[in-house]
């Protein structure tokens, strides 16, 4: 996993300079996750399609916005692309009819998905990491960052639907991040 | 570990996630500010929690975007003439008084109202440049270091100005200390201009052009485009 860390950095390098080949590069590696991404915070595959449009162009646009110093480019794309589907779903306020579909508990299994995307092996690898390291929280810290990330909603908003005090909505947080954090930096 | 540092990075968590609420998000920004750049342990924990959120998005599936998508991106990805044309100094910014020498017609000159009433309103291009051509203009590339006395306003002028993404706009910020003054918000024209008077009268440390959503509340600057100290009055 850390030659493909390497290899985005050298990616980023060449896109800095203007690297049209780069940029394809970095979007054959990661678009599907991106679009996966902002499709299930969508649920809409039009707002999707402009979200991962925006945050490319971004990318484009600004390269130096990455410091390959503060962590994996990966980390940084994801971010950007969750942040923009984030910014999407609260303004257009239809978080409530979407957040059912979307952040269901349960990995979704979409339709016209997956078996058409190839991967990268190490991406493939995270995943499951990624969704072991899910399934070992406890159903209270897995409902709150499910709905917090996956639902873009607040923990002001959180605590309002499951009827809990706001500090409970940050202790759960809190804690499911440091468990993830724990269960992810072991496999890394 | 402190409680003062466990509320800390229990705040981070949330921010990472970009959950918290207005208020919170404030407070983070100020810990962002103050605490976590002097502070190891939070600045591991901040990275980390980043990088955490980040994998998160690999629990959902993968779906391949439509082929369209690389062929709109492609055509949207205009030639970089320089890849840091917009942060290397395009813009420059005129004294104020130096307007007013030449004259600049059309412009709504308030006066008394401190930072809270700075103005923004569109220039007329020629007039900008031909500010910036006077022998006395004061102008001055994005990262110079200029002390500011009391500037009545400045021409903001840029060329090559990328537009940002779909759904946000720049907003433009005079700092004043810890405050942070927002004036207005702009794009560029189809050519990627930029020609903007800002009227403001009272004293200023820093103009921030932000990136931000054209839908949020303009309560604190947002990530900076780029940022420079005050012009210096004439």
């Amino acid at each position: 996993m850390q030659d493909v860390a390497v290899e985005d950095v050298e990616l980023h390098r060449r896109l800095v300079g203007g690297d049209r080949g780069a940029f394809d590069e970095l979007y054959r590696r990661y678009s599907g996750i991106a679009f996966g991404l902002a499709r299930r915070l969508t649920a809409d595959a039009s707002l999707a399609q402009d979200v991962v449009h925006d945050a490319y162009m971004a990318l484009w646009r600004a390269p130096e916005a990455y410091d390959p110093t503060r962590g994996a480019f990966r980390t940084f794309l994801l971010a950007l692309v969750h942040h923009r589907a984030v910014d999407v779903i609260r303004r257009e306020e239809r978080m409530r009819a979407r957040t059912e579909k979307a952040a269901n508990l349960e990995p979704s299994v979409d339709e016209d998905v997956a078996d058409a995307v190839t991967e990268e092996s190490f991406l493939v690898v995270r995943r499951q990491q990624v969704r072991e390291a899910l399934g070992d929280l406890s159903p209270d810290q897995r409902q709150v960052l499910e709905m917090a990330y996956f639902g873009g909603r607040t923990q002001v908003q959180i605590a309002e639907e499951l009827q809990i005090p706001l500090g409970t909505v940050k202790t759960r947080t809190f804690a499911a991040l440091r468990k993830l954090r724990a269960a992810l930096e072991e496999t890394e | 570990m402190s409680t003062d540092h466990d509320r800390i990075q229990e705040l981070l968590a949330g921010y990472a996630l970009r959950a918290l609420s207005v208020e919170d998000a404030a407070e983070a920004d100020h810990v962002l500010d103050e605490h976590v750049p002097a502070c190891e342990d939070c600045r591991a924990t901040l990275a980390a929690f980043d990088g955490v959120t980040a994998d998160l998005a690999l629990a959902t599936d993968p779906v391949s975007p439509p082929e369209l998508l690389l062929a709109r991106l492609h055509r949207d990805m205009e030639p970089r003439r320089s890849p840091r044309a917009w942060q290397a100094g395009r813009i420059v910014a005129v004294a104020a008084s130096v307007v007013l020498i030449v004259g600049v017609t059309g412009l709504a000159l308030t006066r008394g109202g401190g930072l809270a009433d700075a103005q923004l309103a569109a220039a007329d291009i020629n007039q900008a440049l031909a500010a910036a051509q006077e022998p006395d203009a004061e102008t001055q590339e994005v990262g110079e270091t200029t002390e500011v006395t009391q500037p009545d306003g400045f021409y903001l002028f840029g060329e090559d100005v990328p537009h940002p993404a779909t759904g946000e706009v720049y907003r433009l910020w005079l700092l004043s200390g810890d405050e942070s003054h927002y004036v207005g918000e702009f794009l560029p024209n189809e050519a990627g201009i930029v020609a903007l008077r800002v009227v403001v009268d009272g004293e200023f440390d820093d103009v921030v052009v932000s990136v931000e959503p054209a839908a949020s509340e303009p309560t604190s600057p947002g990530s900076p485009a780029w940022q420079s100290p005050a012009p210096a009055a004439a």
